[in-house]
């Protein structure tokens, strides 16, 4: 049984990360999605009430969920559109985490991570442990089979859960496996407490089995023919009773007592055990079919339960959302596009950005510092990760071409000095990238280079940044190298169908700074002369 | 002369002698274990030694070409199989041990004397389809004929026949129901069985016993089965009857047979399973009137390993031609040179063991043994020590060495002085030449490639790039270019740079 949640054909297997998706989560600043996603809100009268505490494994989900992306528009789509049925009914996709949640905490109580670290199977112990498993998954089943009831839904993939939970759990074989749990009642149940006194009623086996003599007058070629739970008086074998009944029996039929001593009594409880066995092992492809179900399902419900979370976010710091679509490899388009990780951290609504870039494959961003530059490439980082893994981005609008592909080298703060053993980590951590580009990639640039002299690292930017792009390569940086930023507006900008585009952080007449990015030729501009003159005046 | 044994004409009384070195220095103990690895213990043995003249080998060779044809070689498997049911019974009937132990005894003797009568009048039946052309086996068919149709053969198979199936035509149906078990006769249906069998169909499990695996009957088992003999009185009469009748009833001859017929049915698996990996085998020709030789002859110990790890084997040609009599093999190291020379002493061994070579064609005179010298792989020992120890184990071999034996040496004298190590070496080769024995001497000194009358000299070869090929040739010996070996050994010329690093 597959809940395929995440994928329209296949379950979470966790493989195929972003190549350096540690960098990625580092320079963006994904984890503090991850925790917001953790975080459920309670809320009154449309007023966040309460924040929870994080549910890490949402966090842990999210964090391998998002570095991981789909591949193409119709993966994009597949998630989507089970998240709008999430969005429009939460209670839906609460009740199937909490379900997979309780069922794998109650199974962990029967000792699952022990009994599977190996043990005896067949140990009378497990095997009423396997009864209670049995017993576990058949109800879970059940209530999961209701809530799919309880709740409308338009999505291909909670439509494919319910009908592919139809055919393999059908109520044929539920009210199946529900009478085998009956009639195995007795082991499950007795053997628990067996210092049972007299005086009660017990449930009692009956078991009615064929067989031949086979080599060496052992019985054999069995056959089962009846196994029932029976309720009976618990009646002492040993007492006056028992014993005029046993005797009786001696007489008029052809029987064995197993309460005659103690090697019979073994017997006949090894006789139970196996017979037990049996019948569960006929049941072990249930149980194999259903047991990597829960977590699967535990995990990707918990995807969609993060999912929720992070539209709380946006809604509660009124961020725009929209789903974002699937556009040409060289178009980037987005209306209000807002960093929704400042606006996490920083607990306020962003400036948003616009821009509309078509048949292009470079994107430079100049212009002065504390301008917004780096965060309006953040946002478009963040954007394009949450898009390519089925999210909501925080835009009115969004869209852009997949990029499985995808790198960011921004500079650290650690190694922004200059010191040619940064540079050569920098060189280092490019040609990583270069060695890993592939298909459809997307480069992030970040002030790289920044850590040798303008000039040199002027050209450095450009040749590399030229032959990356002449690969197909798109790439986003941003620079505050001007000569190469300038090189590049002097050979592409002028000239017809240049790939290139320029922005640059907008300054009003006045010189205030809005931290919105505009299309403008590269320019010099210095933050330092600003200030300078800010501080000093302009005399 | 009556039948008495599928391996040897004549008692053989290298039969249980110790093993000799060659068995080791040729990897053939390692064969030999991988040809039994799915048989009983006794067919090893078998491979330890030789017929005892020229006459003993052709008859085994007669034999394995009529085991070689499949649907023999599938009627024997099967008539095996069944002795091996037979002596499981046998061993069972040993080993029990319960309430009922004489009872149940007694049982098994009917079912170990079943399986013997089924397996020899089956094995009569299918072979009587056939042809045979050995003498091995036109015998024994012959004796196997007599000996069923002797009156007291057909009596035996008669009672137990009928005592097995009355056994088998008791059914029981087993009620458990507060504490009691109750017995009846009577055939159950499966009723819970075909329960589960619906509710999950495609899946089959087989219900075994709920009393245990154990041969032994439990108490429970025997309470259960007293009941049953007290239901059926005249059946285990008839039961007890037998066995004091028959206690003694199996044919030695026949039981040998049985045994000894595993030593060509384990080459043929083992042959038919390399020849599925692309491995070739042919029945050697024996003439000694025309050349010695083989054709794509390949040691089959490397072939074993080499199967596994999905590596190939490269095989070689060899011809002693008029006069030639010792080939001395030199070339670079690990350019296949010992494993040529073990080729060679493997294709003699199994051409006198009657069986299939391990070569695409091949022709092998008739040799009196096989001796070899391999020296002990390089240890810490010191020179001298090591010398000393290989002419200790020479000694003997040169000083017992019979006309016509098949002779391989290899690296001898490695540790001595160059000038000693040549005037030693040119002195076994005398000795062994004058003696009309064959073979092959390994060695590192090219001189001796040069000396005598009958001498042959070979060469490992390399490629164009300076890489072993394993190829071995005719050739004159030459100075081994060392310095490129070694540079090449360790993977370090400039093209294998390139590929290295591309």
């Amino acid at each position: 049984m597959k809940a395929f949640l995440l994928y329209q054909q296949q379950e979470w297997v966790n493989t195929g990360r972003y190549f350096d998706h540690k960098s990625i989560v580092q320079d963006l600043g994904l984890n503090t999605l991850f925790m917001a996603a953790a975080k459920d809100m309670e809320k009154e009268d449309g007023k966040v009430k309460l924040v929870q505490e994080a549910d890490m494994f949402i966090a842990e989900t999210m964090k391998q969920v998002m570095t991981v992306p789909l591949t193409t528009e119709e993966e994009i789509s597949y998630r989507q559109d089970i998240l709008k049925d999430c969005l429009e009914d939460e209670a839906l996709i609460c009740e199937l985490y909490e379900l997979s949640a309780k069922t794998l905490q109650k199974w962990d109580k029967l000792g699952r991570r022990v009994s599977s670290t190996g043990g005896d199977r067949s140990s009378a112990r497990n095997l009423v442990t396997e009864i209670h498993l049995l017993q576990l998954f058949v109800d879970s089943l059940g209530c999961l089979k209701e809530i799919l009831e309880n709740h409308t839904f338009h999505s291909e993939g909670f439509a494919g859960l319910k009908k592919r939970l139809e055919e393999e759990f059908s109520a044929g074989l539920e009210n199946n496996l529900r009478q085998i749990l009956n009639d195995v009642a007795f082991y499950a149940n007795e053997k628990e407490h067996k210092d049972n006194i007299s005086g009660r009623r017990v449930n009692k086996p009956r078991i009615v089995m064929g067989c031949g003599i086979g080599d060496g007058l052992k019985p054999d070629g069995f056959t089962l023919e009846e196994l029932a739970t029976e309720m009976r008086w618990h009646r002492d074998p040993n007492g006056t009773i028992g014993r005029m009944q046993d005797y009786w029996s001696s007489l008029t039929t052809d029987s064995v007592s197993v309460q005659k001593d103690i090697s019979l009594s073994q017997s006949a409880d090894y006789m139970e055990q196996q017979v037990v066995q049996y019948v569960l092992s006929c049941c072990t492809p249930f149980n194999m079919a259903f047991n990597s179900f829960f977590d699967q399902l535990h995990f990707q419900a918990a995807y969609y339960r993060g999912a929720v979370n992070l539209k709380h976010y946006m809604e509660r710091f009124h961020l725009c959302s929209c789903f974002p679509t699937v556009g040409a490899q060289d178009e980037l388009c987005f209306r209000e596009l807002q960093e929704f990780v400042m606006a996490v951290e920083q607990r306020v609504s962003p400036v948003g950005n616009t821009c509309d870039i078509e048949k292009k494959m470079l994107l430079i961003v100049t212009g002065a510092n504390q301008g917004g530059k780096s965060t309006f490439l953040r946002s478009i980082g963040i954007a394009q990760i949450m898009m390519q893994c089925g999210l909501q981005v925080a835009a009115q609008e969004y869209r852009s071409g997949i990029y499985p592909s995808f790198f960011t080298h921004f500079t650290r703060r650690e190694d922004s000095e200059m010191n040619s053993g940064r540079l050569d980590e920098e060189l280092s951590r490019m040609s990583r990238i270069i060695d890993n580009l592939g298909k459809d990639s997307l480069v992030l640039l970040n002030e790289s280079f920044a850590s040798t002299t303008e000039k040199e690292g002027s050209v450095i930017a450009y040749d590399i940044i030229r032959a990356m792009n002449e690969a197909g390569v798109k790439v986003l940086t941003v620079t505050h190298l001007l000569s190469f930023a300038q090189r590049m507006y002097g050979e592409m900008a002028q000239k017809e169908g240049g790939k290139a585009e320029f922005f640059c952080a907008e300054r009003l007449e006045n010189g205030k700074r809005t931290f919105k990015m505009i299309q403008h030729a590269p320019e010099l501009t210095s933050f330092g002369l600003e200030l300078y003159d800010d501080i000093i005046g302009k005399n | 002369m009556e039948f008495t044994s599928i391996l040897d004409l004549k008692e053989n009384p290298d039969r249980n002698h110790p093993r000799t070195a060659f068995f080791q220095d040729l990897n053939l103990n390692r064969v030999i274990d991988r040809i039994c690895q799915e048989w009983e213990e006794d067919v090893s043995s078998f491979y330890y030694y030789f017929p005892v003249d020229k006459v003993g080998e052709d008859y085994r060779r007669a034999v394995y070409s009529d085991v070689k044809q499949v649907e023999v070689y599938d009627v024997l498997r099967s008539f095996v199989e069944r002795m091996r049911a037979r002596q499981e019974a046998f061993e069972q009937k040993q080993k029990v041990n319960s309430q009922l132990v004489r009872l149940q005894k007694m049982v098994w003797h009917i079912a170990e004397v079943k399986h013997y009568c089924d397996a020899l009048v089956i094995l009569d039946r299918e072979l009587s389809g056939f042809s045979l052309k050995s003498m091995g086996m036109r015998e024994f068919q012959k004796y196997l004929k007599k000996y069923l149709a002797a009156e007291e053969f057909q009596q035996l198979a008669k009672t137990v026949c009928d005592i097995q199936e009355r056994l088998d035509a008791v059914h029981l149906i087993l009620t458990y129901e507060n504490g009691r078990i109750n017995v009846a006769a009577g055939t159950a249906q499966g009723g819970y069985d075909s329960f589960l069998k619906n509710c999950f169909p495609g899946v089959s499990r087989q219900f075994s016993s709920p009393f245990g695996v154990s041969e032994n009957l439990s108490d429970l088992e025997a309470e259960i089965m007293k009941l049953v003999q007290k239901q059926n009185p005249e059946l285990f009469h008839a039961v007890a009857d037998f066995a004091k009748k028959h206690r003694e009833y199996a044919g030695e001859t026949l039981l040998r047979f049985a045994s000894e017929i595993k030593y060509y049915l384990s080459f043929y698996c083992f042959e038919r399973k390399m020849q599925e990996s692309g491995y070739v085998f042919s029945t050697p020709d024996v003439a000694e009137d025309e050349e010695m030789y083989a054709r794509g002859l390949y040691d089959l110990a490397l072939a074993c390993v080499n199967m596994q790890e999905q590596k190939t084997t490269v095989p070689n040609d060899m011809e002693y031609r008029g006069g030639e009599c010792f080939f001395v093999l030199t070339g670079p190291n690990q350019g296949g040179k010992t494993t040529f020379a073990r080729s060679l002493g493997q294709l003699v061994y199994f051409v006198k063991m009657g069986l299939d070579v391990p070569a695409a064609a091949a022709n092998v005179h008739y040799f009196s043994r096989i001796l070899t010298h391999f020296s002990v792989e390089e240890s810490v020992e010191t020179g001298r020590g090591k010398l000393k120890e290989e002419l200790v184990r020479l000694s003997p071999m040169m000083e017992a060495s019979p006309k016509n034996a098949f002779v391989v040496i290899n690296e001898l004298f490695t540790t001595a002085a160059n000038y000693d190590a040549r005037i030693m070496g040119k002195r076994v080769l005398e000795h062994f030449t004058a003696r009309e024995c064959r073979g092959i001497y390994v060695t590192h000194l090219k001189e001796l490639a040069q000396e005598g009358e009958g001498i042959v000299s070979l060469r490992a070869m390399l490629d164009e790039s300076g890489k072993q090929n394993f190829r071995i040739e005719r050739s004159a010996a030459v100075e081994s270019a060392n310095a490129i070996n070694q540079v090449s050994k360790h993977r370090l010329t400039y093209e294998q740079l390139k590929e290295r690093l591309g």
